[in-house]
């Protein structure tokens, strides 16, 4: 309230109407800036946003004379099509159920991710950037956005195009209307190779997974601690433990579908409540 | 003549009473037509010269809004023929489809507007944070932001289920069983059944109101559809905009 | 106390006269007064959430009389399926019924003669004959319906809302139920083998 009154920031105008009120000093996105820098909101900017929505009409009424929403038959709780294709935008979500438990992919995956998103400009400690395109200066940030929706926009396309009939995985020059046989492999949950390779019991097999799984949680927290010393002190513990959590759990989940589709692995740690 | 007319028009009490000033062809007039007007007047009455380029925003965040609004005109369309109702909602959607005039135009819309604003929410979003718009002291919007997005989505998602079609009836079913599997309040979740949840009192069945997607899965759904969620989609994008306003646009100086 | 209202209601002029029980008697009125709405908006929620649990449903109906064993040969058979939403089994043992509802999230699963497996067109999971998971993300073996004998007229009684689900073990071929743990009362019908068939022919179904 006690704000210092500044004066003569720029020199009075008796015929502009600034030169009625009193200037002061504080945070305020227009401060610094001279008037003449900006232009009258109408017609300038509302023409724009005029031929905005009147391409946007026009773009959507072209398009729907060539494309038409779908509608199936009636609702039939005894059959479901074949394949059962969610709308894109959720057919990321439906691959991950796929490679994982529906509690995980279906409920803590999605809640993460939002949450993910949410933390964003809380743990972005990066003051540069703002206001303007660049990638060098925010490399690292750019690069987690980037990777994490290319997991997205990926799973779209595979979910869109190389899945068919009874969700098996069709390559585009297979032909979509057979019914392929179901792939002869059988996943495993990672402690059953521990058992046929090292010739452990189940349990140590388990125990050995849970301490792997464990372990790139803690070496993935470890490493940034100790070897880039400055990304931690950039940002301060609970900052770096935050993002740390959301960034290993998102690299996990390529980590786990590389692991799906390269060694048919099904579970890394099997537990009598949850597996993952 | 015709001069004349127009002069009385533009001069007379009920005219005067609805616009307060005249043609914004002057400076003055540009002033009020922002800011007394309450629509208008999400706007700054002037704007930064380069806040107009349209590299910067490419519009999207505007687009979004548009199909929002657009969403809601053919969505209210619509609902003059649709029965919530598991007898009659897929014999509505056919009728909408192939017999009333201008009915297939108004669901076509709808459903493209909806993949749209799916599309443009995640554009504004990638455009938002390429530019570093979230960064202090514009964090709280982001925020709003994700929310809006999550919103945007569960209102396709909501939507998809209303013309109760081999299509809405599986993606609902699925969708919602995913809900069961919910760590302690679903009846298939972790420690779900052990916290003693059953199909019928779990967090699925309150989000379908029985233990399969039926009617009251469907009329659930058409009142989020059509008011709660539209309702709190319309608040948050208050506060967006207020934010925006108090907070400065990011752009370029 | 009130001297103090007396005075000119200045903030500073009540915070001087009030006395220590004064201050006590405040702490106590905000407490109770935060108390109040806290209570109010806890019992409004609870109140909400009972709203939505609707006690009387109107669904489809989940109890179908059958026919009688005879009826049904060997093997899967699917004509219960657009009704009721099941399949009945028939193996060298006797008959039992399996939900037709993919313990992953709910689909259909359809049932596929040649290759002697379900398979739900959702995400994939595969099921073998007995509703043990050969594939697949779904987290439990298919559903049993409870399959009882009508006393009257003696045809077969499915009812699809008493299920059996056993806990099925994780082996590497998926998750897997011995046959013996499921074929119990009242989720199995004991009954003699069509004539003519052998365990030799149909290894699957002995
Ligand atoms: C219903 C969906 C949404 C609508 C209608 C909407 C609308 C807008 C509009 C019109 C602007 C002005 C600038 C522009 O056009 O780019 C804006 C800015 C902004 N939006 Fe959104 N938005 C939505 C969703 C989101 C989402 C999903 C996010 C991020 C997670 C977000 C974050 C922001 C931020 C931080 C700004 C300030 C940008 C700046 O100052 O440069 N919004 N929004
Ligand atoms: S619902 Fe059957 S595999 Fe997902």
């Amino acid at each position: 309230m006690e704000n210092k009154v500044t004066r003569e920031i720029f020199p009075r105008d008796a015929r502009k109407s600034y030169g009625l009120v009193e200037l002061m000093k504080g945070s305020n996105p227009i401060v610094k800036k001279e008037p003449e820098d900006t232009v009258y909101t109408w017609p300038n900017l509302i023409m724009i946003e005029l031929i905005c929505a009147l391409l946007v009409t026009a773009g959507l009424i072209i398009l729907v004379q060539f494309v038409h929403a779908p509608l199936r038959s009636l609702a039939d709780p005894s059959t479901t099509p074949n394949p059962m294709r969610a709308p894109w935008y959720f057919l990321g979500l439906q691959e991950l159920l796929v490679y994982f438990d529906p509690w995980y992919a279906g409920v803590v995956l999605p809640g993460m991710i939002i949450v993910g998103l949410m933390t964003f400009p809380y743990v972005d400690t990066n003051p540069k950037g703002v206001g303007y395109y660049t990638f060098s200066e925010r490399k690292f940030a750019i690069f987690n956005y980037s990777f994490g929706f290319a997991l997205w926009w990926v799973t779209i396309v595979i979910g869109t195009y190389l899945r068919g009939l009874d969700w098996q995985w069709y390559w585009p020059w297979s032909d979509h209307l057979v019914h392929m046989n179901p792939a002869l492999v059988t996943l495993v949950p990672l402690h059953i190779v521990f058992v046929n390779l090292l010739h452990v019991s189940k349990d140590v097999g388990k125990a050995l997974c849970d301490l792997l799984f464990f372990a790139y949680f803690a070496v993935g927290m470890a490493i940034p601690y100790f070897l880039m010393r400055k990304f931690y002190d950039a940002m301060g513990g609970a900052r770096y433990v935050v993002f740390m959590i959301f960034f290993l759990s998102m690299m996990g989940v390529g980590l786990k579908i590389v692991l799906r589709l390269l060694f048919n692995i099904k579970y890394i740690v099997v537990t009598p409540w949850i597996n993952v | 003549m015709l001069e004349n007319l127009k002069e009385k028009l533009t001069k007379s009490q009920v005219f005067r009473s609805i616009f307060r000033h005249g043609f914004p062809d002057n400076d003055m007039n540009r002033a009020y037509v922002v800011f007394s007007n309450v629509f208008l007047h999400v706007h700054p009455v002037k704007v930064r010269r380069s806040a107009l380029r349209m590299r910067y925003t490419f519009c999207l965040g505007g687009i979004t809004l548009f199909l929002f609004i657009m969403l809601s005109v053919t969505g209210i369309w619509l609902m003059f023929y649709y029965t919530p109702y598991t007898g009659l909602a897929y014999n509505n959607i056919q009728d909408l489809q192939f017999v009333i005039f201008g009915g297939n135009l108004m669901r076509d819309l709808h459903r493209f507007a909806a993949h749209g604003m799916v599309l443009f929410v995640w554009l504004h979003m990638t455009r938002v944070f390429l530019t570093g718009a979230y960064k202090a002291p514009r964090e709280f919007n982001w925020v709003v932001g994700v929310l809006l997005l999550v919103m945007t989505l569960i209102l396709s998602w909501t939507g998809y289920l209303l013309p109760w079609d081999q299509l809405a009836y599986w993606a609902v079913t699925v969708g919602t069983k995913m809900a069961s599997y919910t760590p302690f309040i679903g009846q298939n979740g972790p420690w779900g059944a052990q916290l003693g949840f059953l199909p019928t009192n779990d967090i699925m069945f309150m989000l379908i109101g029985g233990t399969v997607v039926g009617q009251n899965a469907l009329i659930r759904f058409y009142v989020l559809h059509c008011v709660v969620l539209p309702l709190f989609v319309t608040i948050a994008l208050a506060v967006h905009f207020w934010r925006i306003r108090k907070d400065g646009f990011s752009g370029p100086l | 106390m009130s001297t103090a209202m007396s005075g000119t209601g200045n903030q500073d002029s009540l915070k001087d006269a009030a006395t220590p029980s004064d201050l006590g008697r405040r702490k106590f009125m905000l407490a109770a007064g935060w108390g109040v709405v806290g209570v109010t908006l806890a019992g409004s929620t609870y109140a909400a959430y009972k709203f939505m649990f609707p006690p009387i449903l109107y669904e489809p109906p989940t109890v179908f009389k059958i026919g009688h064993v005879t009826e049904y040969g060997l093997g899967v058979d699917e004509r219960w399926k657009l009704k009721g939403r099941f399949w009945v089994v028939r193996n060298m043992r006797g008959i039992y019924n399996m939900i037709s509802i993919c313990r992953h999230l709910g689909c259909t699963p359809n049932w596929f003669p040649d290759q002697k497996r379900f398979r739900c067109p959702c995400h994939g999971s595969i099921y073998d004959v007995h509703g043990n998971v050969r594939g697949g993300p779904a987290p439990r073996t298919l559903w049993r319906g409870q399959i009882t004998k009508d006393p009257v007229d003696g045809a077969v009684v499915v009812n699809t809302v008493v299920r059996l689900d056993p806990n099925p073990s994780q082996t590497p071929q998926g998750l897997w139920v011995k046959e013996k743990v499921k074929e119990i009362k009242p989720f199995w019908l004991e009954h003699s083998p069509p004539p003519g068939a052998s365990c030799s022919s149909n290894r699957l179904l002995c």
